[in-house]
């Protein structure tokens, strides 16, 4: 099956997808009531897409085509708050985190639809176990050629957007020690990871035909990297966040992004390189566990530093490309999350309080729909 | 507690002789004591632990819900069946049973929501018009079948609630999740507690029935207005005291202990003042959710212990169960059923997509919302002989209203695995296994 070719979209312009935990509001354990939420919304006033996700316990919300912080945050806020009326009628809290504190998996019910049961048959238990909950940004780019290189040249930035967004401390009632947990659910899948090292669409057309002639891919979707182009929306979809706590970071997180991928076009500071990947999953992987205070490897220096410090000196870096984003917002509350401390450092600070877990998804809840 | 007085057993008959009698060494002669004849408080532990044995047998064998297994022993034991217990037998057990039955109501209490009826109105609506239009159904065909007036609404308040006892326990085995299961808890708390207040002022309304109202109708609703805020503040009361007494004990084990405790506190100061059980229960669980959240954890059944207190309340609603007399009455019965099973479906439905539930829901709502029980007159009697209580009830209609309520607590189970599972499809598949 040949590659669909890429749409051209407008350089940089953005949007946001979340997906979200449906809750049961007595106990907070989650709650198969997709379907019931999703009938209340089918008629709501807003540009923004819901719809089902792999179990009935989750759902996924889309914003339209973006282009600055407040109208994307605005347009969260609408979606957040009509999104939070439906569910009240119906009795669900919802809630963002990466991870369900103390849901089992094998309690998921798989959403009733053609590719849903296409996925649970082909990956088995796997599938439920995929009820994880992230963020995923998309970024518009003029070409596919262009989608490649900045998807490469965003790798060493990965475990920024790993530890800013980490939510997920807790896995089936046990904190596991990672600030992102939900990665390691994704890491399970055999085709997840990060792209091979590509730079033209010609070449990666090659790369897909093969891999579809293998049988192991149908589609661009069968792909679970941390950074993927989507040909049909003319977009690089980075995949590594967790769903925040609340909106405002969301939209923050995006625009952070938007910000970091003008630098990298306009200013071209490196070149992407395969060696970059050498430390990749390390640097990764010490996001997910450490979060801020994780200590990376530069990929051309080869010297460690604090993600904390990097992401510092990285917004100094991208400031002037924010201000002319109308970012700066954004970005200043990106560093000041990074003195507050992320989503799992908020969580585990109420779970050392004596919280029981129900009552910690209860408060993630209220903040997500801001009660 | 001691069992009521039984009569003294009679002196075994002689044996006839025969030819072994000749034969063999006189012993002294031996006779299988006669069922009637068992001390009541042995008779109902063995029928509990037959219960719980032939009710799993069942359910291996015919796919019957092991609630209704239960049930039908009970019925068996009862003067239907082997005559091993008579109803009047139960009233020695009536303060273990009302706590079996208020510990549920606790619980039920505990797993409201009252905010959800603000934030949607049309299920608040929704929750009056199906108790309204099932007594509207069950009144209008009982008068149209000929039944005296008063008596057809006395019989359409209680038909209009739904059994919190059938509901709770087969919430326990099915483990619904979903918004039929819990609109059902709240339909059910709602027309109980409902029919209740109704009963109260049922002899208010039997004499504007005969027109014969003048100064006691001022104290009828003195009376009911006491009873309603009395049993709020106990309720609250009770609530408040439950969060206070595990704040002081710390201790998450002694949980149970301390729900039993407050249940029995709650239940009996209600029915020694005069209040309602029922409402101040259900008060008392909400109040305890509110203000303890996640700290209070409700087991189902209160544990273990309210669970073998469950089986005998199982047992002895098929000891009460009455089919009396049902060939005369027969079509009221059916009417009765009928006109329910339709007024609750209309009441359902008129609302369901405002009220944001899908038509399978509300197919799915309406079969869970059938089982139907006593409970609402049985918590402000003061015995199980409450039908003899109600002033003015003509007693054919009372006796279709029992075997009415006989027939739909015996299937409510089957009803709630209709409603529950097959239709709204919100049980997981090792609930029915459960089941």
């Amino acid at each position: 099956m040949p590659l669909e070719s890429f749409t051209v979209s407008e350089p940089l312009t953005m949007g946001v997808e979340l997906e979200l935990q449906l809750l049961d509001t007595l106990d907070f354990d989650l709650a198969p009531r997709a379907q019931d939420l999703l009938r209340a919304l089918d008629r709501h006033s807003g540009a923004w897409d819901v719809k089902p996700e792999i179990t009935r316990s989750m759902i996924e919300i889309g914003t339209s085509i973006q282009r600055e912080h407040a109208p994307l945050r605005d347009e969260l806020h609408h979606l957040c708050r009509q999104l939070s009326r439906g569910a009240r009628k119906l009795n669900i809290g919802i809630g963002g985190g990466g991870t369900h504190a103390f849901q089992q998996w094998s309690e998921q019910q798989i959403y009733p639809t053609e590719r849903f049961h296409y996925i649970s048959e082909l990956y088995g238990y796997l599938a439920k176990q995929f009820t994880v909950f992230g963020q995923h940004v998309h970024i518009g780019v003029p070409s596919g050629d262009d989608a490649l290189w900045l998807l490469h040249a965003l790798s060493r930035y990965v475990p920024h957007f790993i530890a800013l967004s980490a939510s997920s401390p807790f896995v089936q009632g046990v904190d596991t020690g990672f600030h992102s947990a939900r990665l390691n659910s994704v890491f399970a899948f055999p085709l997840s990871g990060r792209a091979p090292f590509v730079l033209t669409w010609n070449e990666f057309g090659q790369y897909f035909e093969k891999m579809t002639s293998t049988g192991v891919v149908q589609s661009m979707k069968d792909f679970y990297w941390d950074i993927r182009p989507k040909p049909e929306f003319g977009t690089i979809e980075l995949r590594v966040c967790d769903t925040p706590l609340t909106v405002d970071k969301a939209a923050a997180l995006a625009c952070y992004l938007q910000s970091l991928c003008r630098y990298l076009r306009e200013e071209r500071p490196f070149e992407p390189a395969e060696d970059d990947y050498l430390v990749y999953t390390y640097n990764r992987f010490q996001a997910c566990r450490f979060g801020l205070d994780g200590e990376i490897v530069d990929p051309k220096t080869k010297q460690r530093q604090k993600l904390r410090d990097d992401i510092i000196r990285t917004l100094a870096r991208v400031a002037e490309h924010a201000l002319d984003l109308r970012s700066l917002e954004a970005n200043n509350q990106i560093r000041d999350s990074l003195f507050e401390g992320n989503d799992a450092s908020w969580l585990r600070a109420l779970r050392q309080g004596g919280a029981p877990l129900p009552a910690l998804v209860e408060a993630a809840s209220a903040r997500w729909m801001m009660k | 507690m001691p069992p009521a007085a039984r009569p003294e057993t009679e002196a075994p008959a002689a044996m006839p002789e025969t030819s072994l009698s000749r034969i063999l060494p006189q012993a002294p002669a031996f006779a299988w004591p006669e069922l009637q004849h068992i001390d009541p408080v042995l008779g109902l532990a063995a029928v509990m632990l037959v219960a719980v044995v032939a009710a799993s047998a069942m359910h291996r064998l015919m796919h019957l819900p092991r609630l209704a297994g239960m049930m039908l022993v009970g019925a068996l034991a009862s003067p239907l069946g082997l005559g091993l217990l008579q109803p009047a037998d139960l009233d020695a057990w009536k303060p273990i049973i009302d706590l079996a039955i208020a510990a549920l109501v606790f619980e039920l209490g505990s797993r409201l929501r009252p905010r959800w009826l603000i934030d949607n109105r049309w299920l608040a609506a929704s929750c009056l018009l199906e108790g309204l239009c099932a007594a509207l159904a069950v009144g209008g065909a009982l008068v149209a079948l000929g039944a005296p007036q008063m008596s057809a609404v006395l019989a359409a308040l209680v038909a209009s609630s739904t059994s919190p006892i059938i509901v709770m326990a087969g919430v326990h085995e099915l483990r619904p999740r979903g918004q039929v299961g819990e609109r059902l808890l709240l339909m059910c708390a709602i027309n109980s507690v409902l029919a209740m207040l109704a009963l109260k002022l049922w002899p208010l309304l039997a004499m504007a029935g005969q027109g014969t109202t003048g100064s006691d109708a001022l104290s009828w609703v003195a009376s009911a207005l006491f009873v309603t805020c009395g049993s709020f503040l106990l309720g609250l009361f009770g609530g408040w005291t439950l969060d206070r007494a595990a704040r002081l004990s710390r201790q998450r084990a002694s949980m149970p202990v301390l729900q039993i405790a407050l249940v029995m506190l709650a239940a009996t100061l209600a029915s020694s003042w005069g209040l309602s059980p029922l409402l101040t229960l259900l008060v008392a669980g909400m109040t305890a959710r509110s203000l303890m959240g996640h700290r209070l954890t409700v087991e189902p059944y209160l544990g273990s212990a309210g669970a073998a207190l469950t089986v005998l309340l199982l047992i002895s609603l098929g000891v009460l169960f009455s089919f009396d007399g049902v060939q005369q009455v027969w079509p009221w019965v059916l009417a009765l059923v009928g006109a329910r099973l339709l007024g609750k479906g209309l009441g359902v439905v008129l609302l369901a997509r405002p009220s944001g539930l899908g038509w399978r829901q509300a197919a799915g709502l309406t079969l869970a919302l059938q089982p139907m029980g006593s409970l609402a007159v049985l918590l402000v009697a003061d015995n199980f002989r409450w039908a003899s209580q109600l002033p003015g009830f003509d007693p054919a209609v009372m006796q279709a209203l029992l075997i009415s309520a006989s027939l739909m607590q015996l299937s409510g189970p089957l009803w709630l695995d209709a409603g529950l599972r097959r239709v709204a499809g919100e049980c997981r598949e090792e609930a029915r296994h459960a089941a």
